[in-house]
């Protein structure tokens, strides 16, 4: 029974960071219909971000998210009017964005390699090992953290995309692009930003896995996927279909501890990645449009 | 009267394909190519085979696959073990049944074969990524992060470049079947509008299978050459993601949905892995990245497309690179 608490404790808080990820991968799909393969390279940038400015600075990895989050956001902004902008339209979501994307990856992977070797790191500080005393078990206060920023993070997300005048254009632009031109909503500009608050959301579960996991330049492969199963699975611009996706996910990779061997347990989002595109590609509660 | 088609492939193009593959299979011998030369010209051909059959999915049916090395990876694994036995089968017949069995292993992504454009290509990084956790798990099978040894005299690794060869030959003459042929247009169809190729009577489902376990036997066949060529295989970088990268890497810097561009982009892959992993190891993921980023962004066709310019340029006529580009 203890056993049982454990996991679903462990599973519920993983379940914040996995929600995290995908947030930013679901917006820039739903609005630009592109998917963002650089999502994977941003989080590991965040992750680095957090480290060098803990390591350097003596920053707290939890004071340090504004200031990664103001990077990662220019780094999405310069990516797309650099870049994702002079994609073919219409082809966008084919072939060639995913390839774009794929190079960005790549490349962010080489020069995480160069400025800080393939070691592995960890942001460890004072209050790394300290745990709290949860239904009978204990929860690292790190975790908690986490659990309590990714509960924050949707709310403000929700509230900047239904009352604000920028989340109404970017809705917007999400439903008819060519329409929004008409009533004078500058798509362009709207795309931008949208690709900034995505990569400044990956770059956010960037830190955040940092307070918890070791990473390296190769962290993030692993984590577009379980975003990618999230976001299918949860729908398009449902935060709560996008919160009980994650849950699944981690329910699943938490438990399946019972029943596989401990080396196998990392193919279970995989797994679950190429059932939920097979039998419901239109998520768990259909299709949405954003918002 | 009902039209005739226009010949499949014409004469002088198969008189200058069977020129190529004959100086090529003398080559070692007419210049006492060096071992380094002679092994290096082998895997390019592995390369070729493979980028090749990875270009029927990718090119004509314009599915991209990121998880390519699974099939690789079986087909390598298999052939091993058939090699491995107490009684050996012989090479050739076991790289076939890896092939074959690759095939097959390639029909299991049956499901995924409806999914289009992005949802496909994330699909099969969670299949690919898959077999490889779970076929390194299998050591019984692939003898785990260690690995296993292949039996193989020198003898026999000098001889695969001709196999190698044979294949490329195979390969190219079916590439240019499948594009010129009935099945050809078809593809082209499902890879404008699935939907409407459906309408008009073309099986999408049964052709996607089709192409893709062909593929399939093309790279597992190429996975068990390899196996020969290294004599030493490991689950971790025969399913590896950077190999499926790699069929895709090629294609894309050749030209995707072109013949000669999966095999310049094969060449050219080689040559600049070998010369950067020997001066410039740390450098080689970023530069692959930044090649991808500059041919999308300039030039979508890759190397080909290059080349079709400067023919163009230099007066060959429109002609010319019309009849390159359909190629």
């Amino acid at each position: 029974m203890a056993r049982f608490v454990d996991l679903t404790v462990s599973a519920v808080l993983l379940a914040g960071l996995y929600a995290t990820m995908a947030y930013g991968l679901g917006l820039i799909y739903g609005v630009l219909r592109v998917v963002n393969l650089a999502h994977g390279g941003i989080i590991m940038a965040g992750a680095y971000l957090g480290w060098t400015l803990h390591e350097r600075a003596g920053l707290d990895p939890y004071l340090s998210i504004p200031l990664v989050v103001a990077v990662t956001f220019m780094t999405g902004v310069v990516m797309y009017r650099l870049l994702v902008r002079h994609l073919p339209r219409g082809a966008a979501g084919g072939p060639a964005s995913l390839l774009l994307l794929f190079g960005v990856w790549l490349v962010l992977r080489n020069a995480a390699y160069l400025l800080f070797t393939g070691n592995d790191q960890t942001i460890r500080t004072e209050y790394s090992t300290r745990a709290l005393p949860l239904f009978g078990s204990y929860v690292s206060v790190n975790r908690l953290a986490v659990l309590g920023i990714a509960v924050v993070t949707p709310v403000l997300l929700q509230y900047l995309l239904k009352r604000t005048y920028l989340g109404r254009a970017i809705r917007a632009v999400a439903q008819n692009a060519d329409s929004c031109t008409l009533v004078g909503i500058d798509v362009g500009r709207i795309y931008t930003i949208t690709f900034g608050i995505g990569s400044a959301l990956a770059g956010l579960a960037g830190v955040l896995s940092a307070t918890i996991f070791s990473f390296n330049p190769a962290f993030g492969s692993g984590e577009l996927l379980k975003s990618f199963v999230v976001v299918v699975l949860g729908g398009l611009g449902s935060v709560l279909g996008t919160g009980v996706a994650a849950l699944i996910l981690a329910v699943a990779e938490v438990f399946a501890i019972l029943v596989l061997p401990s080396y196998l347990t990392a193919a279970v989002g995989f797994v679950m990645l190429v059932l939920v595109l097979v039998f419901r590609p239109g998520g768990l509660f259909g299709q949405r449009v954003l918002g | 009267m009902t039209p005739r088609p226009p010949r499949l492939v014409g004469p002088r193009a198969v008189v200058a394909f069977a020129v190529a593959i004959g100086a090529l299979a003398l080559l070692p011998v007419a210049l006492e190519l060096s071992p380094y030369t002679h092994n290096l010209v082998t895997l390019t051909f592995l390369m070729v085979s493979g980028a090749l059959a990875w270009n029927w999915m990718g090119g004509y049916v314009g599915q991209v696959s990121f998880g390519h090395a699974a099939m690789f990876g079986v087909g390598g694994f298999v052939a091993a073990r058939l090699m491995m036995l107490e009684s050996p089968v012989p090479a050739p017949l076991a790289w076939l049944v890896g092939g074959l069995a690759a095939g097959v292993f390639a029909l299991g992504a049956h499901p995924t074969l409806r999914l289009r454009g992005p949802y496909f290509s994330i699909a099969t990084i969670g299949l690919g990524e898959a077999s490889r956790l779970v076929f390194t798990y299998w050591e019984g099978f692939t003898g785990g992060s260690s690995g296993v040894s292949l039996p193989i005299d020198a003898d026999t690794k000098f001889r695969l470049y001709w196999w190698g060869l044979a294949l490329v030959a195979l390969v190219v003459a079916a590439s240019f079947v499948i594009r010129r042929s009935t099945l050809g247009l078809q593809l082209l169809a499902i890879k404008s509008d699935v939907d409407a190729a459906g309408d008009v009577g073309v099986n999408a489902t049964l052709y996607q299978d089709l192409i893709f376990a062909l593929s399939g036997v093309v790279v597992g066949i190429t996975g068990g050459l390899y196996a020969s060529y290294f004599s030493f295989i490991e689950p971790n970088d025969m399913f590896g993601f950077d190999r499926s990268i790699a069929f895709v890497l090629m294609a894309v810097i050749g030209g995707v949905g072109t013949i000669f561009g999966p095999i310049l982009g094969a060449i050219v892959f080689v040559l600049l892995r070998q010369f950067l992993l020997a001066s410039y190891p740390q450098l080689y993921l970023g530069l692959y990245g930044l090649l991808l980023i500059l041919i999308i962004l300039f030039e979508p066709l890759g190397l080909s497309g290059l080349a079709f310019r400067i023919l163009r340029r230099f007066g060959r006529g429109r002609k010319a690179a019309a009849k390159a580009a359909i190629a």
